[in-house]
């Protein structure tokens, strides 16, 4: 079993959970999935700059195997947004939550939990 | 001069810095910074255009490191057009949100639409594929933000939804971006050009596959069918002047189509040439139907407005899907047309919202108001221009596009689709006006006080601008015109990024 | 220029009837008048000219690259048009002074008309087809104005919708038309199309344009099928009725037929479609005018009556036939406007214009009756009034056709529905004027003053002019218009009252009689009618929109069910089919790396990853849990990313991983904590496949581009500039900062404004309904007795240096070696966010010296000012400059300009991740009622009321 194939795979796997988990309709699900995703995505695009053991991208003269550098780079443009649009997201979860007293992601009222008064009914 | 082409870009990312100050936070100061930069944005704009309308295509690299290694931001006929577009109707939003007091309801307006603007100018301008990433992303958590302004369950909810489609769709353009650059070995969208055209045929149809993805998420932004579900939501559960500007974040990811596409993906890319065009015309043609006829569905006067975005974005879209110099010309005439009609109805809608009070903008008879006739007109004028009727600048965007549309295989289908789109949208249109204004209760009329008549004057001005796209028109479409010429010979943009030979610092 | 001028006037009036808003009522229509008087001057100069047969025109360049241009030209088809148009204009502008009630809104009506006056006038003088389609679709919209004036009167909104929607529609039917016509002309000039007969109806497309183009011209001027919407027009004020609806407006569709006659007319296929849809009108307009109480309603009828005859003459394609319609166009104008002011005058004085009602007026009302029945005469074709004439000319051409090889059809039915028409013009007269007088009026009837009669008295005057004295009045004019409808020398013809006995003459006389006898035995011919069972072309028409609006609302609801599943179900479904679809273009190469060989400890390490990734899913009920599951995931990632020579990426994403999961944490407190799934076993069972075929294309992906070798990425310069260029070994700062320094200028305020997204959201929790969740919140876990732990407290406090002199570190370290302004930054946020944790929002947020704001703002300009510094020395934004120092304990290290936009970085994320966690922790705290906390180590905290924020 090769490398490529253990972190292709990974890639794939936490995409799936990631999709499955984005479709479903609790709104902490679906956080967790935008979180699965961007594992997934951070994996992926570190993915594209080839993997490489034990050569990572700190300069020194004569050294002619490196990591990619700006695949890495990138994925740390990529965390940190998706960082700030995962904390976005929790709370503006959580604040819906307590706006409309439920969870669901299409605002369906949970049974006992009475409706907001909201004015978007269209 | 060889700065001002950041300006578009620093301007708003320091004064939107500066407007977080608590000093500035709920002042006149506030207000009066964030006004003065989005003048200062127009005017800079304004000059940038007038350089582009030369037809040079002027690069600027940032931190000094030459294309491909650094990021650069070009500025050409298209970029300009974009710019000054952003620049003029972010003014008239701006105001109409000041005028109503919009800003002071809820934290940090102003940062937000300045990041806003940010994020715009900067998809605008930038030359690099990852980069276009990065100003997405500060348009979209700007957009975030003064989605939500204002809040409520409503608001909430739907912006819930909006967030997550986006950070999906950003998924997915990092997905592509990967793969571009994975397989190519390069970022920047001139060098991607060259690099695609001399790839091994081996490797193509994975280049296909990221360019596919990628306008993918561009065509999520624009709203294309069946891509379009987040929009109507969206849209009419935020602030009207909010949904306003957001008439050009469509446009972002029309202008990203039609940027990628004729630079990285033409004439020279192999097997992926034209790569969105087998499935991008049907689905503008869809969108533009479903689009309409949620106009004449709709039941409250955003709503409509929405929907009427994602018809005239689909208008658009099927003018563009064309890939050929003509209809894309005539598409960059009604692209600016298309965005200031939403945008305008949006200002109208809020307006008429604020007058009526009861119903709001539901099409439902309400009591009459004083100063119905200035709004009536207002609306009657947006609706004209919304359905792309005579006089104004849509019919003649339209008739651009019909005659462009001509010479295509596709044309009946295109013809039959905007004309019945265009009905559609005149039914809707007038059934909501007769409900507004004519069809009134029988009750007193509201006291002129409810409203004020200054709000209007944003809506007035956006509308001036709809009708000076109409009586400079002819100057309009050559600058469309040389435009899509600019476009479909994208060896001056790669001449200007890259240089003759294309090297380092 | 002339034409340009006479062409804006109306505009112009429009406009400054529209700002003398407040103006009495005479002085508005001074305005109205004076400006349409001007305009008719102007044009009157013109006429002598343009019928000695020159051709006016003007130009002026507008839209070149479109082919649309403002270019007019004046002929004599042109000038009798625009006759009608601004004469009888200038007549209703006059009439509607009078007729409007007070509270009527003049100056609004008065520009609407002028308005619609100024589109009309563009129609029949542009020279260029595409302006000619903007004011046809321009009178659309102001005839829906006008229709629905009277905005009270549902029936006016309902006519002027339809209207709208018929005239309109048509009008877009007519853009395509005029495209495809334009297009085979290689012109959209009209007098460049005119000359192109050959070409057009040789043309393949010539059917489409006709057939498009008949449509425009059917609705507008209400050609059956279409006719249905004049009728409900006639909600308008009457001056609207007899300007648009009679004289000008639905004139409109038969001056295209006319206008284009030249090169459209003399087909088979003209003949057919335009003959008979003109034959069946006349004939139906005919017979329904008949039954019509309303007087409105009868003349709307013969209106569309009499538009059927000249479409069917202009059908017919003969020479003199046009000859006929272009007579006819004029008479009919002048009786059919004034009979609707007579119908107008009858409405306003007697207070109805039921013809049940009426009666007898003759003696209460002379100088209106006098009027009336000329009017009406000429209508039912009695000499000597100008109706004969074309109507016996009509008869006439009428016996020349042969429609189908039956040579009997067309006259006979000419003469049914001339028959029917003088039936009803009889009847307008008899039942209105004369017969008993009666005592039920609903107003005292007398004759209005000159105002309102005064402008029907002048058409009347034509109308008998006309008549009297044809040749003399109407001859020269008739004559030069149908040389131009005919594009060539018109056939001889004779405008005279007598022409021996003719068949024409015969039919004439039966059609007199005949409807003389109908009236006569109205009451059972009407019992008949209704037994009918015809359809109403109205119900039909709501039908169809009742339809259409269901049909949209169904349609959209149906796609737009505002459920996120299904955006982003649809999103992914996209997605795949667009790779798939990129993958199946050209011929795939597999790529040709070698890999690398996995240890036991990769394979272990993946295999945590892989239950952790199934644990998150299959644990969803369970919340907690899931943290914990997750969790793994990405420390599996990280470690990942040290194993694959990423430690920067490493450090990043655990420092993330810790904020994120506190940040989960926090949140999970206030959500939920179980919840039982919504969605049902197949929709499951379907996500999953999709999920299977997404994830797998994307491992696919990752695969496909890691097995193959790197095509000489532009990041080898940055390997080589690092150290000489940007002045760091440590590539992926230099890269960060230096490099592509502009994306995380972007990257660090995308960070603020989610903290300050994060920070609007939650400074509202406290509010509302919000809030009163939050207030009812009860703690559902077991809690430690002790809020703030002692242990914690003061291990807390003893971590803040430390964590400060390790972030420093990482920080200063970073162009080197793995760390940089963003961990740094992250590092020192957690130990901050500690002490929050440990000893209470209220403790540490007193203890806080910078607002956080601010520290957002200056971590921003920071890396602004860093970047704007170069611009000094005339380099690009961001352009970096570096050298060595030498500090103790440090060693050496380097002062990079691009230190300092990392410090910028450093401070945005502080700010940032300072605002969103402490507010939230301020939130969750609030909901535990711990409101005030002024003591850390307090274990039961004293409940003030809340002061803070």
């Amino acid at each position: 079993m090769s490398l490529e194939f253990l972190v292709a795979s990974a890639v794939g796997l936490m995409t799936a959970a990631g999709i499955y988990l984005t479709l479903r309709g609790r709104t902490f699900s679906v956080v967790l999935g935008i979180a699965m995703l961007s594992y997934a995505i951070n994996a992926f695009l570190f993915s594209v700059g080839r993997l490489i053991v034990n050569a990572p991208p700190i300069y020194a003269k004569g050294v002619t195997e490196y990591a990619d550098p700006l695949p890495q780079a990138l994925v740390l443009t990529a965390i940190v947004i998706s960082f700030g649009m995962t904390a976005l997201v929790v709370v503006l979860a959580l604040r819906t939550y307590l706006e409309t007293g439920t969870d669901h992601v299409n605002g369906t009222p949970d049974a006992g939990e009475t409706p907001s008064d909201s004015e978007g009914d269209v | 001069m060889t700065h001002l082409i950041i300006a578009p870009i620093l301007v708003p990312a320091i004064i939107g810095a500066l407007t977080l100050l608590r000093t500035a936070r709920h002042t006149l100061l506030g207000r009066g910074l964030s006004l003065g930069s989005t003048i200062v944005q127009v005017a800079a704009a304004l000059a940038l255009f007038a350089e582009a309308s030369t037809g040079t295509i002027r690069t600027y690299a940032l931190g000094g490191w030459a294309a491909p290694f650094g990021v650069v931001i070009v500025l050409d006929r298209l970029s300009a057009m974009m710019l000054l577009l952003t620049g003029l109707l972010a003014l008239g939003v701006l105001v109409h949100a000041v005028l109503t007091g919009l800003d002071r309801r809820g934290w940090h307006f102003h940062p937000l639409f300045q990041f806003q603007l940010l994020g715009l100018n900067g998809a605008f301008l930038t030359g690099d594929l990852f980069n276009l990433f990065v100003f997405f992303e500060v348009l979209l958590i700007a957009s975030y933000g003064l989605m939500l302004h204002g809040q409520g369950g409503a608001r909430l909810q739907a912006g819930m939804q909006y967030v997550i489609v986006n950070l999906v769709g950003s998924t997915l353009f990092l997905i592509a971006a990967g793969i571009l650059y994975g397989v190519t070995g390069t970022l920047n969208m001139a060098d991607l050009a060259l690099r695609i055209g001399a790839a091994p045929p081996g490797d193509q149809p994975l280049i296909r596959v990221g360019a596919q993805l990628l306008i993918a998420v561009f065509a999520l932004k624009a709203a294309l069918l069946p891509l379009h579900l987040w929009l109507p939501r969206t849209y009419a559960n935020t602030s009207a002047p909010v949904a306003a500007l957001f008439a050009i974040l469509t446009k972002v990811g029309v202008y990203s189509i039609l940027r990628l596409t004729t630079l990285a993906f033409g004439e020279n890319a192999g097997a992926v040439a034209w790569a969105p065009a087998g499935w991008m015309l049907p689905a503008a043609l869809l969108s533009l139907l479903a689009g309409f006829l949620g106009v004449l569905a709709a039941r409250r006067l955003r709503l409509l407005a929405a929907f009427g975005v994602i018809g005239s974005t689909g208008t658009l879209l099927s003018a563009i899907a064309l890939f050929e110099p003509d209809a894309t010309a005539a598409a960059l005439y009604y692209l600016p047309h298309s965005t200031l009609s939403g945008a305008l109805l949006f200002l109208v809608a809020d307006t008429i919202g604020r007058a009526r009070k009861r119903e709001d903008d539901r099409l439902e008879p309400d009591r009459p108001f004083a100063g119905m006739g200035q709004l009536s007109l207002l609306f009657l004028l947006s609706a004209i221009a919304l359905a792309g009727l005579p006089p104004f600048s849509g019919f003649i965007g339209k008739l651009l596009i019909l005659t462009a549309a001509e010479g295509s295989a596709a044309a009946p289908w295109i013809w039959a689709a905007i004309l019945i789109g265009t009905f559609l949208a005149l039914f809707g249109l007038a059934w909501a006006g007769t409900m507004l204004f004519w069809k009134t209760t029988a009750e007193e009329e509201l006291a002129s006080s409810s409203w004020r008549k200054a709000a209007t004057i944003p809506a007035w001005g956006v509308f001036f601008l709809l009708a000076a796209l109409t009586v400079f028109a002819g100057p309009a479409t050559r600058y469309a015109e040389a435009t899509a010429q600019q476009l479909f010979a994208p060896e001056a943009y790669v001449a200007a990024v890259l240089g003759p030979e294309g090297s380092g610092r | 220029m002339d034409l340009l001028l006479i062409s804006v006037l109306p505009f112009l009036g429009a406009l400054a009837v529209s700002l003398a808003a407040r103006w009495t009522r005479t002085a508005q229509a001074i305005i109205a008048g004076g400006f349409t008087l001007a305009a008719v001057l102007l044009l009157v100069s013109k006429a002598p000219a343009v019928l000695g047969g020159q051709v006016i025109g003007s130009r002026l360049e507008w839209i070149p690259a479109l082919g649309l241009n403002v270019e007019y030209f004046l002929d004599p088809l042109g000038l009798m048009f625009a006759g009608l148009i601004l004469g009888i204009g200038l007549l209703i502008i006059i009439y509607a002074t009078f007729y409007l009630s007070a509270a009527d809104c003049s100056a609004r009506f008065l520009a609407f008309l002028m308005l619609f006056m100024g589109a009309m006038l563009g129609i029949v003088i542009s020279d260029n087809i595409l302006l000619l389609l903007v004011f046809w679709e321009m009178t659309s919209l102001s005839s829906f104005l006008l229709i629905g004036f009277w905005r009270h009167l549902p029936e006016g909104r309902q006519g002027a919708r339809m209207a709208l929607a018929v005239t309109g529609g048509g009008g877009l039917a007519l853009i395509a038309g005029m495209l495809v016509l334009g297009n085979i002309a290689g012109s959209y000039q009209l007098t460049e199309i005119l000359i192109a007969r050959e070409a057009i109806q040789t043309s393949p497309l010539y059917p489409v344009a006709l057939v498009l183009i008949l449509i425009g011209c059917f609705t507008k001027s209400a050609q059956f099928p279409f006719h249905f919407w004049l009728p409900q027009a006639m909600a308008a004020p009457t001056p609207v009725s007899a300007y648009l609806h009679s004289a000008t407006m639905v004139k409109a569709g038969v001056f295209l037929l006319a206008r284009l006659w030249p090169v459209l007319a003399g087909t088979d296929l003209w003949f057919y479609l335009v003959a008979t849809t003109g034959l069946v009108t006349m004939l139906l307009g005919a017979a329904i005018a008949l039954f019509k109480d309303d007087l409105k309603a009868l003349l709307a009828y013969s209106t569309i009556s009499h538009l059927g005859l000249l479409t069917m003459l202009f059908g017919f394609g003969t020479p003199m036939a046009a000859v006929v319609g272009v007579f006819h166009i004029l008479n009919h104008a002048t009786f059919k406007a004034a009979l609707f002011m007579n119908a107008g005058i009858v409405d306003h004085e007697v207070g109805t214009r039921d013809a049940r009602r009426l009666g007898g007026l003759v003696h209460l009302m002379p100088i209106a009756a006098t009027l009336g029945t000329i009017a009406g005469l000429s209508m039912a074709g009695l000499p000597p009034f100008n109706g004969f004439l074309s109507k016996e000319m009509m008869l006439e051409e009428a016996t020349h056709t042969v429609w189908g090889g039956l040579e009997w059809l067309v006259p006979v039915i000419a003469t049914v529905a001339a028959l029917l028409s003088a039936a009803y013009s009889f009847r307008y007269v008899a039942h209105v004027y004369f017969g008993p007088r009666r005592d039920d009026y609903p107003k005292a009837p007398h004759d209005p003053g000159i105002g309102l009669w005064g402008p029907p008295a002048v058409l009347v005057v034509l109308v008998v002019l006309i008549g009297l004295f044809p040749a003399a009045t109407a001859g020269p004019l008739v004559q030069e218009v149908s040389g131009v409808v005919i594009g060539a020398e018109p056939p001889y013809f004779a405008l005279k009252m007598w022409h021996g006995f003719t068949p024409a003459l015969i039919m004439s006389i039966v059609a007199v009689l005949g409807g003389a006898l109908l009236l006569w035995r109205h009451g059972s011919a009407e019992r008949i009618w209704r037994a009918l069972p015809l359809p109403v072309a109205k119900n039909m028409f709501d039908r169809f929109t009742a339809l259409l609006v269901t049909t949209s609302r169904t349609i959209t609801d149906a796609i737009d069910t505002g459920s996120l599943q299904r955006s982003l179900f649809v999103f992914f479904l996209v997605a795949i089919g667009l790779g798939i679809e990129g993958m199946s273009a050209g011929e795939y190469a597999a790529g040709a790396r070698d890999t690398i060989p996995a240890s036991s400890i990769d394979v272990i390490a993946w295999l945590a990853l892989v239950g952790g990734t199934v644990a998150v899913m299959v644990s969803q009920q369970h919340r907690f849990l899931t943290l914990v599951y997750i969790s793994v995931v990405g420390l599996v990632v990280s470690l990942g990313f040290i194993h694959l020579s990423a430690p920067d990426l490493a450090l990043t994403q655990i420092s993330v991983e810790v904020v994120t999961i506190l940040l989960l944490l926090l949140a999970l407190n206030l959500l939920p904590k179980r919840a039982w799934p919504t969605s049902s076993r197949t929709r499951r069972i379907r996500d999953a496949v999709l999920a299977v075929i997404g994830g797998g294309g994307v491992g696919w992906l990752s695969w496909a581009v890691m097995t193959r070798q790197p095509n000489d990425p532009i990041s080898a310069f940055h390997w080589a500039q690092a150290k000489p260029g940007g002045g760091g070994t440590n590539v992926v700062n230099v890269t960060l900062v230096d490099f592509r320094g502009f994306d995380t200028f972007g990257e660090i305020i995308v960070l603020g404004i989610a903290a300050l997204g994060i920070f609007a959201l939650l400074e509202t929790a406290a509010r509302g309904a919000s809030g009163r969740r939050l207030l009812a919140w009860k703690p559902d876990l077991i809690r430690s007795p002790e809020r703030h732990p002692m242990m914690l407290v003061v291990g807390s406090r003893l971590i803040l240096p430390m964590a400060i002199v390790v972030g420093l570190y990482l920080f200063l370290r970073g162009h080197n070696l793995p760390g940089g302004g963003f961990i740094a930054g992250l590092v020192f946020s957690i130990a901050m966010l500690i002490q929050y944790m440990a000893s209470g929002f209220e403790w540490a947020e007193k203890r806080r010296r910078i607002e956080r704001h601010a520290l957002i703002t200056l971590g921003i300009l920071t890396a602004a000012a860093t970047g704007l510094g170069s611009l000094v020395f005339g380099e690009p934004f961001l352009t970096s400059a570096f050298g060595y120092f030498h500090l103790p304990l440090i060693g050496e290290f380097e002062l990079a300009t691009a230190l300092l936009f990392d410090i910028g970085v450093a401070l945005t994320v502080i700010g940032a991740v300072m605002l969103a966690l402490s507010q939230l922790s301020n939130v969750a705290q609030r909901a535990e009622k711990i409101e005030h906390v002024e003591h850390p180590m307090d274990i039961d905290p004293s409940r003030t009321t809340e002061t803070n924020l």
